[in-house]
Order: structure tokens, then sequence, then C-alpha cells
């Protein structure tokens, strides 16, 4: 039986980057959060300590800081024609568990999107006409606009310490920055990131080209910084060992190092670790979440957790899982074209070419998880797409990330895979080259979605997750542009050798690691019948219910989600202070 | 007493090995199977996979004995590993890099007993982007695919895997990789692909303390300098240059 524990006035799902910034908001108005945690804290762990912390296998092979796959994983199709599978070890994108979440073990690129990437249906139906947009993309403005979440953007970016170069202060283009950025108010808090030699030489060929190169705006902290919540930042070790790990070195930006600690000394804020939420309970009648159920997993003991507000901050995927398992909105049917729960699932539409050149030291260890030279010409609509057969983009760049020896497996074409011609591949070529990736734009597609698997389940019982999902001819089309638009940059290198140039194809494949960035499910917007979520994140069926996270973008960007999804938990952790005062549909 | 027994195991072993590459010899010059075979390269001049060329730097330590792997299927991941990492000016043989210890540890260890992977089913076979659906944790379709192709070469020559001829055992692998073998029971493409050469991988690159990459000696072959790895001003003074500290690598075990 549950154990019925005293009601809270706020409960959040999940302890990651959401419910960090979330809680920073509500504490600093006195109000009571209590956020709960299915993993543990990472802070004294071997994963944050030298020298255990440089351990490849340990952390990114063996995926140590990424949810358990044994006890809960999702099953995939990619078109409802086949039978759903479980994916028995995902490599494709890397949820986390602990104090931090998949925060804790990112690489720290932080974007703001273009100006026009929340009112991206208007954006190209007033640009290109409303035919442009195909029947089964379901591309959705969100409600809400860039200018409204500047703020918000400013305030996270202050908080992270974010190293890197405006473009655009105020409407004023700023040379070495992105001319295509969205207007800011500030140059951001950090300079730049050292430049890697693989950006250098990209920098001088797209310059070379006409485009116009510049820093990846990161979450690697380039000096000592003291954010204003007086929390503080080391300088960035350039050690190669960011993504997938935690930084011993307290030099990335993550709710771990810049959230919990503050949090932790804030009266009303309590955070429970190992405490696994498997329900939220709802009444249908009365149209509210009365609080969730969670399972302590340091004891096998159920809790009843009462709460006036739940706030689901989990994972992108957990968010909308957990909105089916309590039966809350409509699950999206593709057949019968109505529900909203699992729709507009995006993923990222990723491709690359290598790059070998002989007389270059490249020295893929000295990097960071950020340190990338980017152009952004060809992303989204920041190039005409009148005469293309496709909507979208990506950003382009030379993102040289770390020179772990398991992952980096760089040999030109041809080269055999073990032997002594192997080995002298691998001896001639690991510090001599490097990638040049696109990453690409996913919008949604009619027919790309999440529902409850109807066979597999988790190890408490409960219906895993089922993604359907693969690349549609829009992304491959995208893609295909785009990665030639790579080769030629890569040409004008003049390197010794290249990969082939081919861009994302179907099937998505479960066994590559592409991105964490997997989107939507839980989507936002102005109109009940097409959203799960208000502008305001409020669950249209639940006034006291609120959903954050990458789950509730309605189409996925050329850029990596953290940067909207930080603001808008930071604008929601505002709203729900005025929710407080006078509880209503904001 | 254990490592006693250990020990006299390992001799046991080395001098079977030395009695079997004798008849080797001559099994194979009396049943070369010729054209049409799968492994063609049979050549008895050759010396077999399990008694490859000297190595150049002899590796003085004793090896450590097998946790999971049993004395056959040691001798074949010896065999596969010293096929696919020979004695060269690179490294030493895949064996004395360690490559069938780390192997041999990673299958009696979390990995191998499948820690971390989804194995609840119905399981059903699908497409190969959906990863590995085996009921088999890695250690057992591991072994269940060593003794698949065991049969094979027997069935085809006569001979297991490790007295094949390099080349033969190389042809072999290749063809495996390749989705060119078919066995009844199971994929032994996946099992290459998905397992073996994964394991093989991480057997040359994963920190030294794992069992493989002993000395570094991969992390020396690439120029990989190791740990500590704190380069905020390495990051800018070597910059387009050769990195001094990727000569002499360092292993978690140097900071221990």
């Amino acid at each position: 039986m549950a154990k019925k524990l005293p009601k809270r006035t706020v409960v959040v799902v999940g302890g990651g980057l959401c419910a960090g910034l979330v809680s920073r908001q509500l504490t600093a108005n006195g109000i009571d959060v209590l956020v709960l945690e299915r993993g543990g804290d990472h802070a004294n762990g071997a994963e944050a300590k030298l020298p255990n912390q440089r351990d490849e296998l340990r952390w990114d092979r063996r995926q140590g800081l990424v949810q358990n796959w044994q006890r809960e994983t999702y099953t995939l199709r990619h078109s409802r024609a086949e039978q759903s599978l479980p994916v028995r070890w995902m490599e494709a994108f890397l949820p986390g568990e602990g104090v931090g979440g998949a925060a804790n073990h990112w690489n720290g690129v932080t974007w703001r999107w273009a100006e026009y990437d929340p009112t991206l249906r208007t954006r190209y139906e007033s640009r290109y006409g409303k035919a442009a947009i195909p029947a089964d993309t379901p591309l959705q403005d969100w409600g809400t606009t860039y200018g409204e979440l500047e703020p918000y953007h400013d305030l996270f970016e202050k908080l992270f310490g974010l190293s890197g170069k405006a473009g655009n202060i105020k409407g004023a283009i700023q040379r070495g920055g992105n001319p295509f950025e969205a207007p800011r108010r500030d140059e951001y808090p950090q300079k730049p990131l050292e430049i890697t030699e693989a950006g250098s030489m990209f920098k001088n060929a797209t310059e070379a080209l006409g485009l116009r190169p510049f820093p990846q705006p990161a979450a690697n902290s380039s000096g000592y910084y003291r954010n204003p919540d007086g929390q503080q930042l080391g300088q960035c070790q350039y050690c190669g060992h960011c993504e997938r790990f935690i930084c011993e070195a307290h030099a990335k930006g993550t709710p771990d190092a810049l959230l919990y600690p503050l949090l932790r000394t804030r009266p009303g804020f309590e955070i429970r670790t190992h405490a696994h939420v498997l329900h939220v309970d709802y009444d249908r009648r009365a149209k509210r979440a009365n609080g969730v159920r969670y399972l302590d997993l340091k004891s096998g003991q159920e809790y009843e957790q009462p709460a006036d507000i739940v706030v689901l901050a989990a994972f992108t995927l957990t968010n909308t899982r957990l909105l089916l398992l309590a039966g809350i909105g409509e699950g999206y049917d593709p057949v019968m074209r109505r529900g909203v729960v699992g729709k507009n699932f995006c993923y990222q539409t990723n491709s690359g070419v290598s790059v070998f050149f002989k007389d270059r030291w490249i020295n893929p260890f000295l990097a960071a998880g950020s340190t990338g030279t980017v152009i952004d010409e060809f992303n989204n609509d920041n190039f005409d797409h009148s005469a293309q057969p496709f909507l979208g983009g990506a950003s382009i760049s030379a993102s040289v990330t770390n020179g772990r020896p398991i992952r980096t497996q760089r040999t030109p074409p041809g080269t055999p895979r073990w032997g002594t011609a192997w080995k002298k591949a691998r001896a001639d070529w690991y510090a001599h080259s490097f990638g040049v990736g696109a990453q690409g734009s996913c919008y949604p597609h009619r027919e790309n979605f999440l529902d409850l698997d109807p066979e597999y389940t988790d190890t408490y019982g409960l219906p895993l997750l089922r993604l359907t999902f693969d690349f549609r001819e829009n992304e491959v089309r995208m893609s295909d542009w785009v990665t030639r638009k790579v080769g030629e940059i890569c040409k004008a290198m003049a390197p010794d050798f290249m990969s082939p140039i081919a861009g994302c194809s179907a099937p998505f494949d479960t066994r590559d690691y592409q991105s964490t960035h997997v989107t939507g499910g839980t989507i936002m917007g102005a109109e009940p019948r097409l959203s799960v979520v208000s502008p305001h994140l409020q669950h249209w069926d639940a006034n006291n219910l609120f959903v954050v996270g990458a789950s509730v973008y309605p189409h996925n960007s050329g850029y990596n989600p953290t940067g909207p999804l930080a603001a808008l938990a930071l604008r929601l952790g505002d709203d729900l202070v005025r929710y407080v005062e006078r509880p209503r549909m904001l | 007493m254990s490592r006693v027994l250990n020990d006299g195991r390992h001799k046991m072993a080395v001098d079977q090995k030395q009695a079997r590459a004798r008849r080797i010899f001559l099994i194979q010059a009396a049943s070369l199977t010729g054209a049409g075979s799968l492994v063609s390269a049979v050549v008895p001049a050759e010396p077999t996979a399990a008694t490859a060329a000297p190595i150049p730097e002899p590796d003085t330590t004793s090896p450590l004995p097998y946790q999971s792997l049993s004395p056959d299927e040691a001798t074949f991941i010896e065999a596969l590993v010293n096929v696919m990492c020979p004695a060269d000016e690179y490294s030493p043989s895949g064996i004395d890099c360690g490559l069938a210890t780390y192997i041999d540890r990673q299958l009696a260890g979390p990995y191998g007993k499948g820690d971390g992977r989804y194995q609840r089913g119905p399981f059903r076979s699908g497409k190969p982007q959906l990863g590995l659906q085996l009921p088999l944790t890695p250690e057992q379709f591991c072994k269940a695919g060593i003794a698949a192709v065991n049969a094979l070469c027997i069935r085809e020559h006569g001979i297991p895997f490790d007295r094949l001829t390099p080349s033969a055992a190389d042809a072999l692998l290749q063809a495996i990789e390749g989705d060119h073998v078919q066995d009844d029971g199971l994929s032994l493409a996946l099992w290459f692909n998905e397992v073996l050469y994964p394991l093989f991988i991480e057997a040359c690159f994963a920190d030294p303390m794992y069992g493989g990459n002993r000395r570094a000696v991969f992390w020396k072959m690439i120029g990989y300098p190791g740990l500590p790895a704190t380069y905020t001003l390495d990051m800018v003074r070597y910059r387009g240059t050769p990195y001094p500290g990727a000569r002499d690598p360092k292993s978690i075990a140097d900071f221990t």
C-alpha cells in the first residue's frame, strides 16, 4: 500500500535542468517546492573526481550516467505498418539519471533559436504561401514569441556563464558573431572558448567562400565566473570529457553545479533522490492533478505525494509517457487525426563529412564539449526555400569535442577494419582528421508520434513508450542538400582524403549516437485542439498541471534545444508564482 | 592456492598449444580442401594464428588467468585477437597487448551479464537498426558464436578456428563481417559486428586498467596522451603542432 504524505505546494517530477530553473524562481519567492528525482546525486562519485572521471569505457561506452535500459527503455517501429520492438540498448540518445538529469552530462552547446522559430508556420506561410507547408507536416506556432522569451534567455545565459560572441545586439549586427542571431540585449557573459585547429581551418575556408563563421555558444566556462546567484564556475580544462561525463573541474554550466547547491540552501526547497515517479493522480471530473505516486528505490516503499501544483519536468519522453499513463488529455491518433498527446515527435537530422590532412595537427583531444566553429547560412529559413523541394536546414560546424580513443575511429575510405593496415591508418590519421557536421532541423510529420506500447512493459509493469519514427522525405531532401554544402566547404579546405558526401537517410538507427535532442509529444500552442499545454505550459485539461522541457516544442530546429527550453522553464517559474497567488488558467 | 592452479592451467594450455601447432601442420598438409571452400587459403607452411610471429616488445609480466572463457574459448579468442592484431611495427600481438584478457574480463563482468540491457520478453527478430533482440546475454551470445564458428571450421576443414592460418582466419572473419557466412542457429554477422568487433576496439583503446591496451600501446600508436588531460594552456600552446605528451600516455592507474 502506498503511504500518503503531507501535501506540498509544488511537486516537480524530475531533478534536471528545467526543474532546477523552475525551483529557482519559485523558492526566490518563498514558495515550497519538492523535487522528485529517480537517480542519485553524482557530486561525490567517481564520475565527478579525477582520475576515474576520465574513464571512457565506464561513462561513455557503458553509459554510466544514462537511464538504465534494463528498467525502462522505448519501443520503436519505423512506421505504423511494422511491429514495434524494444530497443534493448539505446545508443541514439542518452536520457540522464540522477541530479542534473541529461544536463549533467551534456556538451553545453546553448543556442537562442531564430527569432522566427516560435512563429515558424506564420513565417513559412507569409514567405512562401499557404501551400508551402505540406499537409503531412503539422508545423504550428508556439503561441509565444521570441520577444517574450528574450529576458529569460538573458537570465539563463548569465546564470550559466555562457561563453560566446554576440552576433546581434539590439538589432545591430556584430562582427565575428552569428549574423542570423535573434537580437539580444547584451554580449555573452564570457568571451568565447579558444578555437581549435579544426575550427581555424573551417573559419578560413568558410570566410573564403563568403560565409560568416562564428564561435559556437558554450556553457563551458572560458574563464573563472561568478553568476548573479553567487555560484561559481572554474575555467574549462579542454579535457575532452564533457558530453557523457560530469565536469570534475566545475567548469561546465550544469544544474548540479549551479542550481541545486543553491536551492538546497533555500528554505522550502527539498529534493528527494531515488524517488521514481510512477503515476500522476488525476481527477478527471474536477480537472485537477492531485499529486503523484512514487517509488522510493532505496526501500521499495510506494508513496502518494499530494500537491497543489504538479510540474512535469522529466526527460522529454517521460513527460509524454506520464500523461499517457494517467490518461490526461487525448492521445494522438494519426488515423483519425485527432488527439494531441504524443503528437509532433521530432528528432535531429544530422550528417557529416570526415576530412583528413596529413600535414595538419588536429590534436582532437584538445577540446571542450562546445568547441565548435559554425556557420548559420544554411539553417532553417535563413536562406530562400522557394526553389527547394524541402523546408528547414542545418547549422554546419567543425565541432571537435573530444579525441577519446574508443569513439574517435576516423580512417580514410577503404581502410580495413582490423590488421596492420588498419593500425597504420589509425596511427596516421587519429591526430590529423576531423569531421564537419550538419545539425539539421526535424519538422513534425503526421506519422512520427509517441504512444504506449501495447505489449512491452518496464520493470514496474507499466507500458513502455512506443516511438513511431523515421526520417521522412522532407528531412532526407533537406539533409541531402545541406550535406552537399558541407562537401563544398570540405573541398575548399583541400584535404588529402574526404569521406563520401551522404546526407541523413532512413531508417533511423538506434545503434548510432546522433544526439539527445528528441522533442515534442506534449506540444504547446494557443489552441487546445492542437496542443497539450498552453503558451504558459499549463495543461488544457488540468490548470494545476504544468509541463516543461523539449517535449513542448512543436518542431525541432537546426540548433541544440537547451536555450529555449531553459528560457521557457525560467518563465514558467515566474508564471507559477502568479498562479500560486491566484490559481486560474493563465 | 588458486594462483598455483591457474598458473598450472596456463602452462598446460601453452603446452597443448605447442603440441597442437605441430599436429596442425600435419593435419593441414593432409587435408587441403582446395577451391570452393570458404576458407581457401589454408597454407601449411604459414604459422597458425595462435602461434603467430615473434613479438617485437616481449611483455615480461605473466598473463592473467581467464575468468569467463573455457580453455577452448580462450584459444579461439586468442587466435582471433592475434589475427585482428598481428605483431607488427605498431604493436605486439593481440594476446600480448592484453586483448584476450580484456574480452574475457568484460564477458565475466556486468557487460557480459547483460547489465543495463532491457531483457524482458517476448523476443522476436527485427530490423538490425533496432539493435540485438536476443534473449542471450552478451557473454552467452559471444560463446554461442565461438561454438558456431568452430563447428563451421570443423565442418569445412576438419580443424577449429584457432588452427587456421592467419590469412585463412582473416578471410573467414571478413566473410562473417560481411554477412556471407550463414549459420542455422544465429547470425554470425551480428555476433561479430555487434559484440566481438566492439569488444576488440575497446580492448585496444580503453584505459589499460581494464586489461587490454597493455602499457597504453594503442594510445601511443595513435598519439592519445591519456590523463590527466588538463589542457587550459596546452589548448593554445599546441594548437596545430605535435603534442609532446602523446609519446608517453598516462592511464588512470598512473594517478591512483
